[in-house]
């Protein structure tokens, strides 16, 4: 080609541009398959980087982008279920192209992302997250401690390893437990029962501040702890973890595995098991008596998963023995008293793996069914069956060796269907509407010769949400949500007669009145409640790297079978607690304010809220009864107008690449405005900080964590005045069981040690030790704290192994 | 696709079945083992009449004991559970049985009164009396209480106060008494 021809080529060329621009009219016509096995995708998304070209497939997966113009250009192929695929080409003419999309395959160690791909149950709605990592250095540790470290959560605990999570300073009915897609049912009302659920089965932890995903609830007004367990590769693999912990305080340590295989097509099986083992904890200056424990976790999953449709089989089952403090076992309120005079704990034996009477007894078996199929390019629909058993044994010390006999005994079987149809209109809008059902059966065994502290009961309920979610674009997002349920409660009560007629029961609800026993009248309570809950909220971009959320959440809640039958004597409280008949469903308002700043080196962000609580259910001290224990002041359930608010802040340093601190903070207040005082229980200050250090060389960390818990200065006065003979003479002492304990420090160091560096088999070494200064200190949300300390140093090794 | 089908019918009949047939029967009355509603003082002294005095749950006031200054009273303590009328139990023999893991104490209030074992107390296995039998001997004339303890599993078994014993209160009583002249 001579230079004159060229020359006219380019004057041509640079004429059609003048006066068209381009050539503009190409066609890009395509289809987008599933890797493993050629079926075709819709819905996905093709653009052109950069441009406003976009497209979707349809039914038969293709998809035609028109109005192209001549040139390079980059198209990226998107799926919510998979990760997304680029390709540059260059435009002459029309172009046919076919693509292949693979699902999301995970780094293990990422924050596993629920479902979808949100990586927050709700967008606006602060959330905190722990990922397999942080679960992994606390993998010794119980779902309430580990996640104490987060602000705002808390561990209200009884004795050293019962715990159960708080959450802006609620908990049990107010506090949901979602695995796997599924609500936990277990005796979550009780104070002293913890969660049946080992976190080593899981790989994320979310923890929602709010009743925001009502897809799972609308009654949990403290807030939702999201545990999802590990995302299937969609390949030829085999993968999984071995945790070993071994710890010098209680002897014992715990094991914990679990193994994934998966196939090309889809098909996966995955098991996973855990033990724990400890004998008697140790205070700094004594061993805790009878705080041993025995657990063991496992469960398999088996399914097939596809990018547009998958289903799951899971079965878990979990089973604990936990030893409580023997000394906490009291018979009256001279006996506390005896036990709050006394420094140590009034019953020290060397010791001991035996697990003796007071003791719990839990298994929990859960078998659940899921299934989800992306039915249009628009829509999912996603199904999950779910039943579970749990069995509570509860064992006392008793005469004639009926200590072997359980004191309470409860089998409690639930059946939750959750079912829900998701779809999209256009790009902008996200809507999800869905059916919650459940059925749960209580059973008391009756052989326990002990009154049940909860009855029969069976309770229905059936639930109706939907949600949707408004993003027109990356700066600006706008959530709402609407939940409807009604409870049925049919329960079989035995009342005393006398108290029956006491309380006016008789003349209020003697329709429920069954059968008559003498001394004891068989009641037949049916209550109905229909709640009403609701959640909106916005999170806008500020800038690159602010970001605000502001949410408002309505949650409504019947009584829980606790707050209206509770029946009985808390030995380790030395308090007769009484359930309430009349009590009607609590509503409460939050508001949450959320701040974020996000920036390599330095990240900050405060959550604040205010919670205003009507017909707030708690227990309250209402009297005394005389029995043949002595007198015993009585606590019964009632409901009062509650005002909370709070913040939380967390920030991260990056002060040099190899070291980081990060730091958390927390306060709650929370009144009563009925009686205008404090509200009991409620989490004093909290400050988190750590400093993590890195040497380049063999990537050792050492990191060093600090927890500070001030003292609770607002606290009601529960107090009661013991009557005790001193030689000779009657004299009255005044019982401090209300006074919080002093604030105190908590130092724990963790050195880690990566042995290998392959891609395929990663393993860590690491030494822990826990209260590090062997500090003797009480916690105020330990409700054992008038027994013993707090346990002290405590030395662990851990070798986690990923493969 | 199929095996999902089949599933979810399985669940839904599962769900269904557990629906219907959840007709639960009624619960039983649990028979409590462990109730002590009553506690039976006997007294028993040469020239006397025998006096008992009972203490219950139903008694509005603590019941009275009347004895005469400078005598000596074998003391018979008796645990009863009354809860129901048609099947009283004396929890007395399952007490004497486990004399080890128990001890009945009393304590005197604002009356000069001395207790000690009786020739028919019960010994646990390291010969220290239970004083399910005692002995109590008045000097001076006077009103005062005397709270009856029940304790279980104590740390020790020689005490001179309550506390002493530790372990765990099953009972503490309190009865009025009124030493005449």
């Amino acid at each position: 080609m001579n230079i004159i021809k060229r020359l006219v080529l380019f004057f041509i060329l640079l004429l059609t541009s003048i006066i068209h621009g381009q050539t503009c009219d190409f066609r890009i016509l395509g289809i987008v398959k599933d890797l493993h096995d050629g079926e075709p995708i819709f819905g996905a998304v093709v653009e052109i980087k950069g441009t406003d070209f976009y497209g979707q497939t349809n039914k038969e997966g293709y998809f035609e982008l028109t109005g192209i113009c001549e040139g390079s250009v980059q198209i990226i192929v998107s799926h919510i279920q998979c990760n997304p695929v680029e390709r540059s080409l260059t435009i002459e003419s029309d172009v046919e192209l076919s693509f292949a999309l693979e699902h999301h395959i995970n780094e293990l160690e990422e924050i596993i992302l629920i479902e979808n791909g949100i990586t927050q149950v709700n967008t606006s709605v602060s959330e905190s997250q722990m990922n397999a990592d942080q679960l992994a250095r606390m993998s010794n540790q119980s779902l309430a401690e580990t996640l104490n470290v987060l602000p705002g959560v808390s561990a209200l605990k009884t004795g050293s390893s019962i715990a159960k999570p708080m959450i802006h300073g609620l908990y049990g009915s107010r506090v949901a437990i979602i695995a796997n897609g599924m609500r936990l049912q277990d005796q979550e009302w009780g104070a002293d029962h913890a969660p049946n659920i080992d976190l080593n089965g899981f790989e994320s932890v979310q923890v929602v501040k709010g009743a925001a995903a009502l897809k799972y609830g609308g009654d949990a007004s403290g807030g939702m702890i999201v545990l999802s367990p590990q995302r299937i590769r969609l390949k030829d693999s085999l993968y999984g973890n071995t945790i070993l912990n071994g710890v010098d305080n209680g002897k014992g340590g715990g094991l914990s595995s679990r193994l994934t295989k998966s196939y090309d097509n889809g098909f996966y099986f995955s098991g996973q098991l855990a033990t724990k083992y400890f004998g008697d904890r140790q205070a700094p200056d004594y061993f805790l008596t009878n705080t041993a424990l025995k657990e063991s976790s496992l469960g398999f999953t088996f399914g097939r998963s596809r990018i547009l449709k998958g289903w799951q089989l899971k079965y878990t089952r979990f089973q604990n023995e936990t030893g409580i403090l023997r000394s906490a076992h009291i018979g009256n309120i001279q006996d506390l008293l005896r036990a709050v005079e006394s420094e140590i704990p009034l019953r020290v034996e060397p010791f001991d793996y035996a697990i003796e009477a007071p003791k719990q007894q839990a298994l929990h078996q859960s078998l659940q069914a899921s299934y989800f199929n992306q039915i249009s390019d628009q829509s999912l629909i996603r199904i999950d069956y779910n039943y579970q058993i749990n069995s509570r044994k509860e064992f006392d010390v008793r005469r004639a060796n009926r200590s072997e006999l359980p004191a309470i005994d409860l089998t409690l079987q639930t059946h939750d269907f959750l079912g829900s149809i998701k779809w999209r209109n256009g790009f902008d809008w996200e809507f999800e509407w869905g059916l919650n059902g459940l059925l749960q059966d209580n059973f008391s065994n009756p052989e326990t010769g002990v009154k049940r502290l909860i009855p029969d009961y069976l309770k229905y309920q059936i639930g109706s949400f939907i949600t949707g979610n408004y993003k027109p674009s990356n700066i600006f997002n706008w959530e709402w949500g609407l939940r409807f349920d009604k409870v049925f409660m049919d329960a079989q009560k035995f009342y005393d007669t006398e108290d029956w007629i006491e309380r006016g029961y008789n003349l209020m609800y003697s329709d429920y009145e069954q059968k008559n026993f003498g001394t004891q009248l068989l009641v037949n309570p049916k209550l109905n409640f229909l709640n009403i809950s609701a959640q909106t909220g916005i999170a806008i971009r500020l800038s690159d790297s602010d970001k605000t959320t502001l949410s408002y959440i309505l949650t409504q809640r019947a009584p829980n079978v606790s707050e209206l039958f509770s029946d009985g004597l808390h030995h380790s409280l030395a308090t007769i607690e009484y359930g309430n008949l009349t009590l009607d469903k609590e509503t409460s308002h939050k508001v949450l304010l959320g701040f974020k700043k996000e920036n390599t080196r330095l990240s900050f962000g405060i959550d604040s809220y205010l919670n205003s609580v009507s017909n707030f259910i708690y227990i309250e001290p209402t009297g005394v009864e005389q029995t043949t224990r002595g007198a015993f002041p009585v606590w019964s359930y009632n409901s009062t107008k509650v005002f909370m608010w709070g913040w939380d802040v967390f920030g991260e340093i990056q002060f040099a690449q190899d070291l980081e601190y990060t730091f958390n903070a927390a306060y709650t207040y929370a009144q009563d405005l009925t009686k205008n005082e404090p509200l009991i229980l409620v989490p004093p200050f909290a400050f988190n900080q750590q400093m993590a250090y890195t040497f380049s060389k063999k990537n050792i960390e050492i990191l060093l964590s600090h927890r500070f818990t001030g003292t609770q200065n607002r606290f009601p006065d529960t107090n009661f005045s013991v009557n005790l003979i001193e030689s000779g003479t009657i004299i009255q002492k005044q019982l401090d069981v209300s006074t919080p304990p002093t604030g105190y420090h908590n130092l724990d160091i963790y050195f880690s040690l990566p042995l290998t560096n392959q891609t395929s088999f990663k393993s860590t070494i690491r030494l822990i030790v826990l209260n590090l200064t062997n500090t003797t200190y009480n916690d105020y949300l330990n409700r054992l704290r008038y027994y013993a300390a707090e346990i002290g140093r405590s030395v662990q090794l851990q070798l986690v192994l990923k493969y | 696709m199929k095996v999902n089908i089949s599933m979810m019918h399985i669940a839904s009949i599962l769900i269904l079945t557990t629906v219907f047939s959840c007709t639960k029967t009624d619960p039983e009355l649990v028979d409590e083992q462990e109730l002590i509603t009553s506690v039976i003082l006997t007294f028993t002294s040469d020239g006397e009449e025998d006096q008992q005095v009972r203490w219950t749950t139903q008694l509005n006031e603590n019941p009275t004991i009347t004895l005469n200054s400078n005598s000596e009273y074998e003391v018979a303590v008796s645990f009863l559970d009354e809860s129901d009328p048609t099947d009283v139990e004396d929890i007395t023999t399952e007490v004497k049985m486990e004399a080890d893991e128990h001890q009945v104490f009393f304590e005197f209030s604002g009356v000069p009164i001395e207790f000690g074992q009786a020739v028919s107390d019960v010994l646990d296995t390291n010969q220290n009396p239970l004083y399910i039998n005692s002995l109590w001997s008045t000097s001076s004339p006077g009103s005062g209480a005397v709270r009856v303890y029940l304790i279980h599993e104590p740390i020790q078994k020689n005490s001179s106060d309550r506390n002493g014993f530790g372990g765990e209160t099953d009972v503490e009583v309190d009865f009025s008494i009124l030493v005449k002249d």
